[in-house]
């Protein structure tokens, strides 16, 4: 079963390497471990390039050539298994990419400068390993060991309000995994604890099984397939994050410094999407069918809901932080559309808003070394900032093609994740895709209005010492701003990756209906 | 000529690559810039005439078309398939609108070098010529759309060139307002134009213009299987694009915005807000022309173009601000434009789309050249308010003469461009209203706004160049107007062109196009741009980029009907009598507007004032232009929008989250009192420490005994063995 390269082996340990170089750096040589972990970052980024090249765009399955299989944990048929196909290769490249940029974003950073690098890259290989595990059970170890560097680098690195942050992160999250661990156990057993019982691939094999069966809950009978594909649902909604268990995020956001935001938001959220579709949705066909709908509705509250809060926002990162809810609700809409457009749209989306998100708190991350606050509208109702288009020229070129790339302008990546998640969503629930396009409307409102307030006027006298971006900064916002213009006008190369796979997800779904 | 990617594409590529290069380049050397972006559109202009000429002396049928296509992006995997297309469609409404569209941009950006060469000299870097050079490659763009997708992704560009352009001036507050007012008003309207796609894309699997057309042939879209939302998908998807229309065209009730859009510089509010941007959403109106007629939407059309035409006139009436005055004329004139689409005077309302975009770009830069000698020295500002001008054709001589001619041609006298082409809408108007009774109050709309756009552009020119100057300061400061090749070749050479011969049948008749013609000598407009006729559309197969231009004339004979389409001859003389009526009518009513703009400001016989004091309320409600403004800022923003949002934001982090998702913490701190209570007082206390202290309770015992002391040991030896003893 297992291919002949060793690459994604190389992906996913790559970053633990780094990690055990940075402890062996000495304390005192903070440059080092910088260079260390960009050196590390960026050999990653290359071996995902090297990925990249031998992906096969016609296989709509699993890339067999890279797939790394063996037993871990005999008795129970665990296996470390490694593989990477169309949904997840958009990902990784994403991860490698924005990984690369943060340890350069985070290059200010002075508080023990070995811990934060080496969790860093710790987090990095998590990141990886939920991504390349197609085996339930290592998966469901990398998206709780991935838990540990995000709790300590908001919980250390973070704002005022860390510790609460980093606290309801853990605990919110890990009430998600709690309940994904149930359904993994069910899984097993409903399976018979056989050879394949953890294997995500094998387990799709068994999805009509599920169907047919029943489990007893407090007395009742309720159909196992709808009652663990809840379970999951909540697991991954958690994470993406979905309305009600949105709240988390903007705290999260506030608190943790910059990179660690732009991980959040540019990876870390779609892992709850890439969940539904490793997981949710090709193991419970049947429930995903049944509740798409819900999916969708929920999808929409997300979009609708996201919109307004943001603009209601006077801290600049939390306006973009409900942006990301907004954003995440079109993927979902594009989910629950089940069309071959809809669901490519949602993978496409899930790796714009990836590019475009990270754009927007990086730029923020900039400002804020800057100005030490956030606020675009103080508690006083002073002007937090005024003038910045005249005072940081450079910066504001960089801020409107992230903001316009965030809205959705035609010319950059947003809009064809968009508009294919609309078509793909307008033939199955027209009335929703009306309201849906409110959204799109009242996300233009709030970061134009945002814009407005920060970049038009005068300048603002506390702003007037405000240096524009330098050397490094232009350097770390290029790949990004290349990225959401290419894709903006070719997105082929990501949407070759995919489509094989997303649309054999859609065939499967298809079945059901 | 062969249509290939040559010959086609690099019209919309020359401004595209400029936008490019500028980008990196304007910062730095600006003038380099500047020099390209010229450059470019310059270039594009003559690939643009290469296909005029082709198509309009080149003797094909008047519904000749090219069309190539190619394949963007697809979906295409595990036995599905979606194929996103793009292409380019050319008739002759496309040569003719890409001739004007490089045409007009180019003498703007040669006026551009003028006007804003103090403001690049103040420091600012050129990036307003990196706008215009992306606006005018997104402008060629859509005009060579064979899609309606690739309309919306170059609109949408517009869009954002436009907002960036309003902000110009982005030191002011006042310019921020203007361009998100601009940018949000007109996606309101691109909501609704991609909800109209999406409606189309899904119904007929394409948006190409052919296949939409074949299918309105085919009857799909009055299928009554198709409908959405209870009405026809004609109608949900024409209102819905048509809505698009509304936004950019800036027809009632989105028309807020374009007044707000003169804060940007002048030259680019004849470019965009004037010219071509605007006309672009007449365009796309014309371009599903055949959609809202099946739909049977043109009444409504027809309304809302005449309520535009004839309200934008009235507030125009009462502006002192001078681009003001111009941007509500525009306005008025879309919505003559409209009208036009309304009462299926198809080639008319193109026609006016292009006369309007020359006179309009005339005016505009004949404002800018006189805005920029109107230099305050004690604000450092400009001056645009008309009660501070007159007696200006004294200064400025080659100004005051292209606006006279463009002021004619819009206010329709005749042997001008505008009366060429307003006349036929009006006419045409006047024949729907005869027929219909839904035309006639756009009809009469119409015909009014026609008196008070001959009033109101002639008390423009009259309070602005004649009589006596108002602030002789003021006066004094202006330049003389020496000849410049970039300030006043562009207006002079526009001027031109507001003659109406270029238009009507007199002089470029079927003499110069060749298109066999029963009728004798026509307007060439009316025998080159012809409804597009959907049934022919039914066979038609599409081309792909690569292949050798195939030249298949798929539509042999000219479609042009002089009898539209009427056997009885009869009717054939009462329509031609109706338009001789209206043409007279029109011609009456657009002197009777200069005459009265003459006898109030040159005369001053008749008093101005006497119409504010008497109609008070109504002068009002005009300043304020009719408080749709307000109604949509105050009203639906910020007693709506801004509270929905605070409240939603307040439920969200102060009642939900702080509540609900942390009272989880409230009720796990319940849970673990409890327990704590329990576990210290019962188990730990009572049990574990009820163990502990039975052992202390032994252990103080045992420790007393055990203490170490050999006497007390020695005590207890005794007194054990004396127990001993006494037991026995």
């Amino acid at each position: 079963m297992s291919g002949t390269s060793n690459l994604l082996n190389w992906i996913l340990w790559m970053p633990i390497l780094g990690v055990l170089g940075i402890l062996v750096i000495p304390k005192a040589k903070a440059g080092v471990v910088r260079l260390w972990s960009l050196a590390n970052t960026f050999i990653t980024l290359g071996l995902t390039v090297k990925l990249w090249m031998g992906f096969d765009n016609a296989l709509s399955g699993m890339q067999d050539a890279f797939t790394i299989k063996m037993p871990w944990i005999k008795q129970f048929h665990i296996n470390y298994h490694l593989a990477v196909d169309g949904i997840s290769m958009p990902m990784i490249i994403l991860t490698s990419l924005l990984f690369f940029l943060c340890v350069l974003c985070s290059w200010k950073i002075s508080k023990q400068v070995r811990g934060y690098y080496a969790l860093l890259l710790f987090l990095q290989s998590a990141v990886y390993g939920v991504f390349l595990s197609m085996d339930f059970f290592l998966f469901y170890v990398y998206w709780e060991v991935m838990l540990i560097p995000m709790f300590f680098l908001i919980g250390i690195w973070g704002g005022e309000n860390r510790e609460y942050a980093a606290v309801k992160f853990f605990l919110y999250t890990f009430f998600g995994s709690i309940l994904m661990l149930v359904g993994m156990i069910a899984l097993y057993h409903a399976t018979g604890g056989e050879a394949d019982s953890f294997s995500l691939l094998a387990l799709r094999e068994h999805a009509d099984k599920f169907i047919g069966m029943n489990v007893s809950l407090f007395g009742f009978d309720v159909p196992f397939d709808k009652l663990f594909f809840v379970f999951m649902f909540i697991g991954f909604a958690i994470k993406v994050p979905v309305f009600p268990f949105h709240t988390w995020l903007p705290h999260a956001h506030v608190q943790a410094p910059t990179a660690i935001s732009v991980i959040l938001a540019g990876v870390l959220l779609k892992m709850g999407t890439y969940g539904f579709l490793r997981i949710a949705f090709p193991i419970f066909p049947g429930a995903t069918v049944y509740f798409s709908e819900c999916i969708a509705v929920l999808g929409l509250i997300n979009i609708i809901y996201g919109a307004f809060c943001a603009m209601a926002q006077t801290d600049v990162k939390k306006l973009i932080a409900y942006s990301s809810v907004s954003h995440m609700g079109f993927v979902m809409l594009g989910m629950a559309a089940m069309t071959s457009q809809g669901l490519n749209g949602a993978v496409l989306q899930m790796f714009n808003h990836g590019t475009s998100t990270a754009m927007m708190f990086l730029l923020i991350g900039i400002l804020y070394e800057r100005s030490h606050h956030r606020w675009i509208v103080r508690p006083d109702g002073s002007k937090g900032f005024g003038g910045l288009y005249t005072q940081l020229p450079v910066y504001s070129i960089v801020f409107i093609i992230a903001m316009f790339a965030s809205m959705g302008l035609p010319g950059l990546s947003g809009f064809i994740s968009e508009a294919l998640i609309f078509l793909g969503i307008y033939s199955k629930y027209t009335t929703m895709t009306v309201i849906a396009l409110l959204g799109l409307l009242i996300g233009a409102a709030y970061l134009l209005w945002m814009f407005k307030r920060m970049f038009f006027g005068e300048v603002v006298e506390e702003c007037k010492s405000y240096e524009d971006m330098n050397a490094r900064e232009i350097f770390y916002m290029t790949p990004l701003c290349v990225a959401v213009i290419v894709f903006g006008i070719w997105p082929s190369p990501i949407l070759n990756i995919m489509k094989g796979s997303v649309n054999s997800l859609v065939v499967l779904l298809a079945k059901y209906q | 000529m062969d249509y290939t990617i040559s010959t086609i594409a690099w019209i919309v590529l020359f401004p595209f690559f400029a936008f490019v290069i500028n980008a990196f380049l304007a910062r730095k050397a600006t003038k380099i810039a500047v020099i390209i972006s010229c450059g470019a559109i310059a270039l594009s202009s003559v690939w643009a005439l290469r296909i005029f000429k082709d198509f309009i002396f080149g003797n094909y049928a008047s519904d000749f078309y090219i069309r190539k296509v190619f394949t963007w992006f697809d979906l295409n995997g595990a036995g599905l398939s979606f194929n996103v297309n793009m292409g380019i469609y050319i008739d002759n409404m496309t040569a003719i609108m890409l001739l004007m569209v490089t045409v007009v941009a180019t003498l703007i950006h040669i006026f551009s070098t003028y006007y804003m060469k103090d403001d690049m000299n103040y420091g600012r870097d050129g990036r307003f010529f990196v706008y215009m050079s992306l606006f005018t490659s997104a402008m060629l763009g859509l005009v060579l759309s064979d899609n309606l997708l690739s309309v919306f992704i170059f609109w949408e560009l517009m869009g954002f060139c436009s907002y960036s352009l309003i902000g110009h001036y982005y030191e002011k507050d006042g310019a921020g307002n203007a361009n998100i007012k601009a940018f949000m008003t007109t996606r309101v309207g691109d909501v609704f134009f991609l909800l109209g796609i999406l409606a189309i894309w899904t119904n007929i699997g394409s948006v190409g213009f052919v296949e939409m057309y074949a299918a309105i042939a085919d009857g799909v879209f009055t299928d009554p299987a198709n409908n959405v939302f209870g009405i026809s998908l004609a109608a949900f998807a024409g209102m819905s694009i048509f809505m698009g229309t509304i936004g950019k065209s800036a027809q009632f009730p989105l028309q807020v915005w374009l007044p707000d859009a003169m804060y940007g510089p002048t030259p680019c509010s004849a470019l965009i807000h004037a010219a071509t941007m605007v006309a672009a959403g007449v365009y796309l109106s014309l371009r599903i022309f055949p959609l809202l007629d099946v739909a049977g939407l043109t009444p409504l059309v027809a309304w809302i173009g005449g309520i535009t035409a004839f309200g934008a006139a009235t507030i125009a009436l009462v502006q002192t601000d001078f681009k003001a005055v111009l941007a509500y004329s525009t306005i008025s004139q879309l919505g003559y434009m409209v009208l036009g689409v309304g009462v299926g005077s198809y080639n008319a309302a193109f026609m006016h789309l292009i006369t309007h975009a020359i006179f309009k770009a005339c005016l505009f830069l004949s404002a800018g050249s006189v805005i920029h000698s109107l230099h305050d020295h004690h604000t450092h500002e400009h001056v645009q308010e008309m009660p501070r001008m007159g007696g200006l054709r004294h200064k400025m001589k080659f100004t005051w003469f292209a606006m006279w001619c463009c002021t004619l041609a819009i206010a329709g006298i005749p042997f001008f461009s505008g009366f060429v082409s307003k006349d036929r809408i009006l006419g045409d108007a006047l024949i729907q209203a005869l027929h219909n009774k839904v035309y006639i109050v756009p009809a009469i709309l119409g015909f009014a706004g026609a008196l008070l756009t001959a009033f109101y552009m002639c008390r423009m020119m009259f309070l602005t160049f004649h009589g006596e100057p108002r602030d002789k300061e003021l006066y004094e400061h202006i330049p003389e107007e020496k000849f410049s090749w970039n300030r006043n070749l562009p207006l002079l050479i526009l001027a031109v062109f507001t003659l109406g011969v270029w238009f009507s049948g007199s002089l470029t008749g079927q003499k110069l196009v060749k298109v066999a013609s029963p009728e004798g000598k026509l307007e060439w407009f009316s025998t080159l741009v012809v409804k597009p006729d959907v049934n022919k559309f039914k066979t038609y197969t599409s081309e792909k980029w690569g292949n050798t231009d195939t030249r298949v004339k798929g539509i042999e004979k000219s479609h042009y009907d002089p009898k539209h389409g009427m056997t009885n001859e009869e009717e054939i003389h009462h329509v031609h009598q109706v338009h001789v009526i209206g043409a007279i009518a029109s011609i009456f009513i657009a002197f009777a507007g200069v005459f009265i703009a003459y006898m109030m400001y040159i005369r001053k016989s008749w008093n101005p004032g006497w119409w504010v004091s008497t109609f008070s309320g109504w002068y009002r409600a005009l300043q304020n232009k009719y408080y749709m403004d307000d109604l949509y800022i105050k009203g639906v923003i910020q007693k709506g929008l801004l509270p929905l949002n605070r409240f939603l934001a307040w439920i969200d982090m102060g009642l939900y989250d702080r509540y609900i998702v942390d009272g989880w913490a409230g009720v796990s701190k319940v849970f673990y009192t409890f327990s704590k209570w329990f576990d210290d007082l019962w188990v730990d206390t009572v049990m574990v420490d009820g163990t502990g202290a039975s052992v202390r309770l032994f252990n103080v015992v045992l420790r007393t005994l055990q203490s170490g002391k050999i006497q007390f040991y020695f005590i207890m030896i005794i007194v054990v063995l004396a127990g001993y003893i006494l037991a026995l």
